[in-house]
């Protein structure tokens, strides 16, 4: 065994791309069963309200109506079990009992022939709902006088977690040698991932199985909800999961609606099917962000900071979400720090219940605002010192030698380039900045100006501090066939972001397989083994771990095999290309398909002691992980760290206030790269959205709960025409522990915007000395009032 | 007369992948059919034509018209033809068609300036002219063109038809001079060739309706000075509004800096904005309109 050409980072196009690109896929939507009927939710109108009862009567007019089903209907349903052991209990029925909590709770399902006639009978359902005051803020949510979400809780906080960490203390109690503090309240409101497709669920019931398609990002995770919640051994339940057109984290939930509708399948003996509509998306579908981070650093005079301390504070909403919606703020507290040798911390967390859409996962996860508040602060203390906003970094930056560095939030920081890209990242953009300011210099109503930021992403983290019950394993099984091709079947499961690809590459890179020699299966848990399922930028690490492990044991198997036929010895073999040869013999060579052949087939050319067979499985558990925090919150949460420098280029027209981004630079490192093309596309993906939360993003509500942004007509997700230009720059700092040395990509590019385009925005009007920026999005509106009128 | 009535519109091989509430559709191939079927089902119908803010109304059934008349199948609507210094549009003509028209350009070329801000692309190729003018957002560019350029719209129901000029049709948010029985069958722009135009707004993203817009219009004296001069905001009020004052202060006046500065003013300070909404408050719009009107009067006088 010797080395041979490597797949890992050749230009490989994605494998899956011919049957996405020409129509090919299969989407929740195009599920279609014999003789299915469809549902549609009765969703409350109303933000806080007691529920009196539905009337069904009128829909009785209408001839394809199979039922009209409400939480009184699912007594035999369990509500999703509350594993969290800190928070507050939350019971989750599949449709609201007795109570809702937020504009868009489903309360009742309608079945019918087809959706038409089921959104017919939802209009002549009449609901009594009586209304009650809601909380449309955190504010509101403590004030001590209250309406309660929850009448047996005494206020409406979810959870608490104060932090008080000595140490961190004492750093503000002793600012006699020139040290100072700098604080501020730091906001992103609030988001959702809007992937294009909208989730769908189809379900059917027969012989005692209940099979269930989902546009889900955990399988596995899903059938064990669904064992939880219906009467049914989880042998009994498959879940399979269809082409998905995006998740963004808004599919790493378990929904009402996953359990609703098989439930409905099982009680009308016949195949039902719902697919979310834009609107009920909007609403229904987790929110994310809406946290406000509100931070003092104690900094010393050379500006190097010396400790952080604080609160972050998040509008939960009605906290009716499993996994929790409050774990990104916890995920915030845990990267606080960034890529920064701040040595203590004492920061806390307060989430509370609020009557909107319950908040879940959105890539990023809570790094975002932690990134926004970290370097918002560090742009603060540079101005107050009269520093270069980039030397302030640079004296605080993370290097090779403190490298593995623990963080004061517990991240230990196994690899890294973290002054690498800054410094890569602080060229290109001036130079870009003088080359935009150059061709602007002609119109005197714009600005022009930049800003660089850093971050490191704890990848593949545990999922125990995000659901209280699983932690951070998954599996792979490798089944090679008589005609040498492989089966691998993984845990994690795709929503179109190329998984297929980069497990085709590991296979054949492990196996020596031709790359068209390997099928990838996922999403289906009667032909994958258990798994957690794609979230947390795990993917590669925790399929490559265990699709590594199971390769090794193949390819000693069928090296003894290969030698065997070729009456060489084992040593001798090479393996590349779906052959193996005999080193230093050109052309003495078998097959994969020769080797598979006698161990499926002609099991009589095996030689003595090899059995039978070409299958095997493994499982893996990223090293390293802990899965609570102590008592000032410090852990490791996740495998590995990625670490990236972004500087956006922004122009800022002072008569309006519109900011425009001009071009953007990103020096990434996510490790061994395995598919440049893939990372690429993750991390311009990423930005995008990022760019999207930075200047457009915000589901609004009323002061009275009502949401306001129910169409994309009003939430703004950025198009083509508002993204600019980028310089995507590769860095590659392996990490230590992990197969391959890759780290995750998925989630990077959506950290850095927002800071990077504040920070941009500040430099482009620095001549007006306005005040500092302190939330996003940035809209016209915002800015304009920051700058002096006329 | 036998309107093709279908039940449901569905595509006939699969289930359906909209959900509009249940109502009848017609579509009459002449306008005196379509006028007796609205005539018949009054304020119970609705006009179709391109349904570019109808259609995704009906989807979310925020709209629930029992009857929907198509006309975009009537002939006689479909007319765009410049006539005695007139460029009359008729009300099935797309913004697409009449955004590619030389004729139209040279006529009102505010007009073609301006329907590249109007949604996107695909939205103009269905979306009508007079679609635009009759559904009346407030931020929407096209009424507001209409008011700079006086345009005249030409009302028809089944016994009358009459002509309402641009400054009395708009009477707020999505309200206009239309009876539930009438039908604006066209819109008469007056050609405005030797003027110069400008159309400019600020708006989210590209494509979206506008936070706030100006449309303008200014002919030049030879001696430099502004002889006659139009300007109407959108997005900053209820309905497209001209700034009659603004408009007289320039006439006569070279656009000098002090001017520009003068108008700006008086935009800001004249200007009806009670627009408000989750995009921006009133406030912003109205300085805002000072702004864009700045900007449109400079770029004419260039």
């Amino acid at each position: 065994m010797t080395a041979r050409p490597s797949f890992i980072g050749a230009h490989t196009p994605r494998v899956e791309d011919d049957r996405l690109l020409t129509g090919g896929a299969r989407f929740g939507a195009d599920v279609s069963l014999p003789g299915m009927l469809e549902a549609a939710f009765y969703r409350s109108p109303l933000p806080h309200a007691l529920i009196g009862g539905v009337d069904p009567s009128r829909t009785a007019e209408l001839k394809g109506v199979a039922g009209v089903f409400t939480a009184e209907d699912m007594s035999d349903v369990s509500p999703f079990p509350d594993f969290d052991e800190h928070a507050r209990p939350v019971e989750i029925f599949p449709l609201a009992r007795g109570r809702v909590r937020y504009a868009g709770a489903p309360i009742a399902a309608v079945v019918a022939a087809d959706r038409y006639e089921a959104e017919d009978a939802v209009d002549l359902l009449s609901v009594d709902l009586d209304p009650l005051p809601p909380v449309v803020s955190v504010e509101q949510a403590l004030a001590p006088d209250a309406p309660r979400l929850y009448p047996d809780w005494p206020d409406n906080a979810v959870i608490e977690w104060p932090v008080s960490n000595p140490d961190a203390i004492a750093e503000f109690d002793r600012l006699e040698d020139g040290a100072f503090t700098v604080g501020g309240r730091y906001e992103i409101r609030r988001h959702t991932g809007a992937p294009i497709e909208t989730r769908g669920v189809a379900a059917e019931f027969r012989e005692g199985r209940l099979t269930v398609w989902t546009t889900t990002q955990f399988p596995h995770i899903a059938r064990t909800m669904l064992s939880y919640c219906l009467p049914l051994d989880e042998s009994d339940i498959r879940v399979v999961v269809p082409d998905v057109g995006g998740g963004f984290g808004v599919k790493a939930e378990f929904y009402v609606e996953e359990v609703t509708i098989p439930w409905l399948a099982m009680k009308l003996g016949r195949p039902v099917r719902w697919i979310e509509d834009r609107r009920e998306h909007l609403i229904a579908t987790c929110h994310a962000r809406d946290l406000v981070l509100d931070l003092e650093a104690a900094v010393g005079p050379d500006g190097r900071f010396r400790a952080v301390r604080g609160m972050a504070i998040q509008d939960l909403g009605a906290a009716e979400m499993y996994p929790y919606g409050f774990s990104p703020t916890f995920t915030a507290v845990g990267h606080i720090t960034g890529p920064y040798r701040i040595p203590h911390q004492s920061v806390g967390v307060l989430a509370a219940a609020t009557n909107k859409t319950p908040n879940g996962a959105y890539r990023g996860f809570g790094i975002p605002e932690a990134a926004f508040g970290i370097e918002r602060l560090m742009d603060k203390a540079a101005d107050r010192l009269g520093l270069d906003r980039n030397e302030i970094r640079r004296r605080n930056l993370i290097g090779q030698e403190d490298i593995p560095y623990t963080t004061s939030a517990g991240a230990v920081v196994d690899s890294g380039s973290h002054r690498e890209t800054f410094e890569e990242t602080v060229r290109v953009a001036a130079e870009r900045r003088e080359h935009w300011r150059d061709r602007l210099a002609g119109d005197p109503r714009i600005r022009v100006g930049s800003g660089v930021v850093n971050y490191i992403e704890g990848v593949t983290p545990t999922y125990f501090m995000t659901t209280g019950h699983w932690t951070s394993f998954d599996s792979c099984s490798i089944r090679v066939n008589p005609d040498g091709t492989a089966v691998v079947s993984v845990g994690v499961s795709t929503s179109g972001q190329g998984l297929e690809s980069m497990l085709t590459t590991l296979t054949a890179e492990a196996l020596g397989v031709r790359r068209d020699q390997v099928r990838i299966v996922m999403g289906d848990t009667d032909r994958t083994p258990y798994g957690l399922g794609s979230w947390g930028s795990r993917s590669t690490n925790v399929a490559s771990g265990a699709l590594r492990e199971a390769a090794d044991a193949l390819l000693g198997k069928a090296v003894r095999i290969a030698a065997h036929l070729l009456e060489a010895s084992p040593e001798d073999i090479e393996v590349y290309d779906g052959s193996f040869e005999v080193r230093g013999s050109p052309g003495a060579a078998v097959t994969w398909r020769q080797v598979a052949t006698a161990a499926n087939i002609r099991t009589m050319d095996l030689p003595e002691g090899v059995k039978p067979g070409m299958e095997a499985s493994a499982s893996y558990d990223p090293p390293g992980i802990e899965h609570t925090p102590d008592e000032y919150g410090r852990v490791n949460a996740a495998a590995t760290y990625t670490n990236a420098s972004h500087a956006a280029v922004v122009s800022v027209d002072v008569g309006t206030g519109q900011v425009r981004v001009l071009e953007y630079i990103v020096a990434h490192d996510c490790g061994t790269v395995i598919n440049p093309q893939i990372v690429r596309g993750q991390v311009v993906g990423g930005i995008a959205q990022g760019i999207g939360g930075a200047l457009l993003e915000q589901l609004h509500y009323d002061e009275f709960g009502n949401p306001l942004s129910t169409s994309f007509l009003d939430y703004h997700l950025p198009t083509a025409a508002e993204i600019p230009p980028m310089a995507v720059l590769h860095f590659e700092s392996p990490a230590p522990e992990m197969p391959w040395g890759a780290k995750g990509a998925g989630e990077a590019g959506i950290i850095g915007p927002a800071p990077a385009i504040a920070a941009g925005v500040e430099d482009a009007l620095s001549e007006y000395g306005i005040a500092e920026i302190t939330l996003t999005p940035i809209t016209a509106p915002y800015l304009l009032g920051l700058l002096p009128s006329g | 007369m036998t309107p093709n009535m279908h039940n449901r519109l569905r595509p006939p091989h699969e289930a359906p992948t909209v959900k509009p509430p249940r109502f009848r559709y017609a579509r009459p191939e002449t306008l005196d059919e379509a006028l007796h079927l609205l005539a018949e089902h009054g304020d119970e119908a609705r006009v179709l034509a391109g349904g570019q803010s109808l259609i995704p109304l009906l989807n979310f059934r925020l709209a629930r018209p029992e009857v929907l008349i198509d006309i975009t199948m009537v002939e006689e609507l479909r007319l765009m033809a410049v006539e005695n210094g007139t460029l009359r549009i008729g009300a099935a003509v797309t913004q697409r068609t009449v955004e590619r028209s030389e004729e139209a350009a040279r006529a009102c070329p505010l007009l073609t300036k301006a329907l590249p801000f109007v949604g996107h692309l695909q939205n103009r190729t269905r979306g009508t002219v007079a679609g635009s003018i009759a559904h009346a957002d407030p931020a929407a560019e096209l009424p507001a063109v209409a008011a700079a350029l006086d345009a005249v719209m030409v009302v028809r129901s089944s016994s009358v038809e009459r002509t309402v000029p641009a400054g009395e049709f708009f009477f707020g948010p999505f309200t206009t001079a239309l009876e539930p029985d009438e039908i604006l069958v066209e819109v008469r722009f007056p050609s405005s060739g030797g003027a110069r135009s400008s159309v400019v707004e600020i708006s989210p993203r590209s494509g979206d309706f506008a936070i706030a817009g100006a449309a303008g219009l200014l002919l030049a004296s030879p001696g430099g000075r502004t002889a006659e001069c139009a300007l109407a905001l959108f997005g900053v009020g209820g309905a497209p509004q001209r700034l009659t004052e603004v408009e007289d202060h320039l006439k006569g006046r070279r656009v000098t800096s002090g001017l520009l500065d003068e108008a700006e003013e008086m935009t800001a300070r004249t200007a009806l904005a009670d627009s408000e909404d989750i995009h921006a408050d009133a406030a912003y719009r109205a300085r805002v309109a000072g702004v864009l009107v700045r900007r449109a009067v400079e770029e004419m006088a260039a």
